[in-house]
């Protein structure tokens, strides 16, 4: 059965076909990349710009995966977590869509999608098998929003959040550092850039929680904290070298945090697998430095096969709705499909 | 009502027993500070960890001299403001059970301005705790219901004695003043101000959450009246968040408040109201607040924090008559972790 699924969960406007595993189409319109300068998106727009654009990223969506609309067969939205306002334009899309095709409709959490990405399939892929058997999997959520390690007890059917952040999200806080380092925003790709300059041993910045990885618990904001007065002292004319070193020094240890943690995770609960997904798995220094866990620790860790993937994108709300088919889950009452703008995983 | 009988009061202190007593501020829980074993009780009921310390209640300065080395600034302040709504913190003379002064060995001194503690004091002789009678993040304790609402059963236990004089006016706590430091450091304002403006400092993530409770009990009394806006302004990593973490726990708030940089706004219902918290970072320009129905938002009355909030100020003052605006500004201190935290009308 072929899917379409919407994303409007904050900034980006998405619309995917999904068969299976297989991504049929998944386009994504971002207002970030149209304001890169300072500050970023135009939230107040976030609204009417979702509005103004969903249309058209339907109509590609289904241009690409070469179907036309009567061919869906299922509606897929992000209901949770997300900006309320924006969350409601995919919503109200998705409904009625659902209504005038009388098709079912699922209502997705946007985590779920991120942490299921890695399963998603290329178009091309022969295997369009799904199965929902996979038990006892961790799911690691990282991007600007969300910062969690879940326990895919059963899945579609069965989260446990393991831990996660009490303050700032590890890709927030990689654009924050961007920031003060007067690289703009979003700045955290162009970070991992500079940081791949620097030598991350020149500047001391403290390691979150150390001494108290058994509590399972992120912090970024003491490690922001340490960032801004370190970069405070030093003046307001960083040179190129002080910029990749400092660079580099707040992306190690804000990776090493991670890392940390997540080795304590896999110590209290042991697995074999890692899924890995959301906007910071597009930092290449962090996908090695999780292989190498993954190495030491005996345990496979998977990432989406594109990088259009990892940031929002509806293709992973489109393979979460098809596995909640696969799986048996009744499709939701349309009436009930809303905003649920603060929903976690473990309500799945 | 029985009046409260001074010879009872003092025979349960002197028994290690833990006393509810009005004062001129709040209800507070005093035990013997001399007596481990009604300092430990009270750790229990407090339900915090040995190492915070607690405040004491003495009779004049001259007992304050038995345990604290008190400096001609100390001194000055004991004579302009005490008795009264002040806490002075002293270097301690490790006079008291452990527990009571802090783990670098002050101790706040406080004589209240209130006839019957100053009584109890008198005739037990040693200086008794003056902590706030509630638990951690709950309501200032005014009438002994704010007390019982909200602890357990075995918190109530651990209480031997309640005087309950019925509802206290409802007064700021006393003002917190170091003087162990060079300058002069305000750690809590009560109605006693040192200063023109209203400021406090920091010294931990810890305090800055605690003065965010503080701040909610400073204006909890106006929800429902007009939306409570408060707008946070302080530089990256100054603690915006923690503050915002402490008044929504005071709020009664039992969701882990996070940083809504990413989301833009993220909010928190209560059986009460809503809040929503707000950060600015990422918006451009002013109207943008609009955008996330920011106007509605007041209209509801509802509680909202904005971090951020200089970026929008423009968008937040339009709202001046509508809402109770409350601007709050945290800056750096001089010393590592040390942040000065401003608020009212700035």
């Amino acid at each position: 059965m072929k899917v379409l699924a919407i994303d409007t969960s904050c900034d980006e406007t998405s619309v995917a076909v999904t068969e299976g595993f297989r991504v049929l189409s998944n386009i994504i319109w971002s207002s970030a990349s149209l304001h890169t300068q300072w500050g970023g998106v135009v939230p107040s727009l976030a609204q009417r710009q979702h509005e103004e654009r969903i249309d058209w990223v339907i109509t590609r969506a289904l241009k690409v995966a070469g179907i036309n609309l009567e061919e869906i067969g299922c509606v897929g939205v992000t209901v949770g977590p997300g900006l309320a306002i924006a969350l409601g334009v995919g919503i109200k899309k998705a409904r009625e869509i659902a209504q005038s095709l009388e098709i079912p409709i699922l209502g997705i959490n946007h985590i779920e999608g991120h942490i299921l990405s890695p399963l998603a399939l290329p178009k091309t892929s022969k295997d369009i098998s799904i199965t929902t058997d996979t038990v006892g999997v961790l799911g690691l959520a990282v991007s600007g929003a969300h910062t969690e390690v879940i326990s895919i007890e059963k899945i579609v059917k069965k989260y446990k959040i393991l831990a996660e952040t009490q303050d700032d999200a590890l890709g927030e806080a990689l654009d924050k550092a961007a920031r003060m380092l007067g690289l703009g925003y979003p700045g955290g790709a162009v970070l991992e850039k500079m940081a791949g300059l620097g030598n991350p041993e020149i500047y001391r910045l403290p390691l979150p929680m150390l001494g108290k990885e058994k509590e399972l618990r992120l912090s970024y904001s003491g490690l922001k904290t340490a960032m801004w007065k370190l970069v405070n002292d030093l003046g307001p004319n960083l040179d190129k070298q002080q910029i990749y070193d400092l660079a580099a020094s707040f992306q190690n240890m804000a990776f090493r945090h991670l890392v940390r943690i997540l080795s304590q995770v896999l110590e209290d609960y042991p697995t074999k697998q890692i899924w890995v997904g959301g906007g910071v798995t597009a930092n290449l220094e962090l996908r090695k430095r999780l292989r190498k866990l993954g190495r030491e620790a005996g345990v496979t860790v998977k990432f989406p096969y594109s990088m259009k993937l990892c940031g929002d994108n509806a293709a992973m709300i489109g393979i979460v709705t098809g596995l909640r088919i696969a799986g048996g889950l009744s499709s939701d009452n349309i009436d009930l499909v809303d905003r649920q703008p603060r929903l976690r995983i473990d309500a799945v | 009502m029985k009046k409260p009988r001074v010879e009872e009061i003092v025979k349960v202190l002197a028994a290690g027993g833990i006393v509810v007593l009005p004062t001129e501020t709040v209800y507070i829980t005093a035990a013997d500070a001399t007596n481990p074993e009604a300092v430990k009780k009270l750790c229990l009921y407090k339900n915090r960890p040995l190492g915070k310390p607690f405040s004491v209640a003495v009779t004049d300065m001259k007992m304050a001299n038995d345990y604290v080395e008190l400096n001609q600034t100390a001194k000055e302040l004991y004579k302009k403001f005490l008795p009264g709504p002040v806490t002075v913190i002293s270097k301690g003379k490790h006079k008291t059970a452990s527990g009571i002064e802090s783990e670098i060995g002050t101790l706040g001194i406080r004589i209240p301005d209130y006839k019957l503690v100053l009584e109890v004091v008198k005739r037990l002789g040693r200086p008794i705790t003056a902590t706030s009678a509630n638990a951690s993040y709950q309501r200032r304790p005014y009438k002994i219901a704010d007390i019982l609402d909200n602890i357990s059963e075995k918190q109530k236990k651990l209480l031997t004695l309640i005087v309950d004089v019925g509802e206290l006016p409802h007064n700021e706590p006393s003002t917190v003043i170091d003087t162990t430091l060079d300058d002069l450091v305000i750690l809590r304002q009560g109605e006693i101000k040192l200063k023109n403006v209203n400021e406090v400092s920091s010294r931990s993530e810890e305090n800055t959450r605690n003065f965010g409770k503080e701040l909610w009990q400073k204006y909890e009394h106006l929800l429902g009246t007009r939306a409570i806006v408060f707008a946070l302004e302080g530089p990256m990593g100054a603690g915006k968040t923690q503050l915002t973490k402490g008044l929504a726990r005071a709020a009664g708030i039992k969701d882990e408040i996070v940083s809504p940089t990413f989301n833009l706004e993220l909010r928190y219902p209560t059986s009460r109201f809503e809040l929503s918290h707000i950060d600015a970072w990422r918006l451009q320009d002013d109207d943008e607040l609009e955008g996330l129905g920011f106007g509605q938002t007041i209209n509801d009355k509802s509680v909202i924090v904005v971090e951020w909030a200089d970026r929008v100020e423009n968008t937040i003052r339009k709202y001046n008559e509508e809402a109770i605006i409350v601007w709050v500004n945290i800056k750096y201190g001089k010393k590592e972790n040390e942040r000065l935290i401003a608020w009212g009308n700035l």
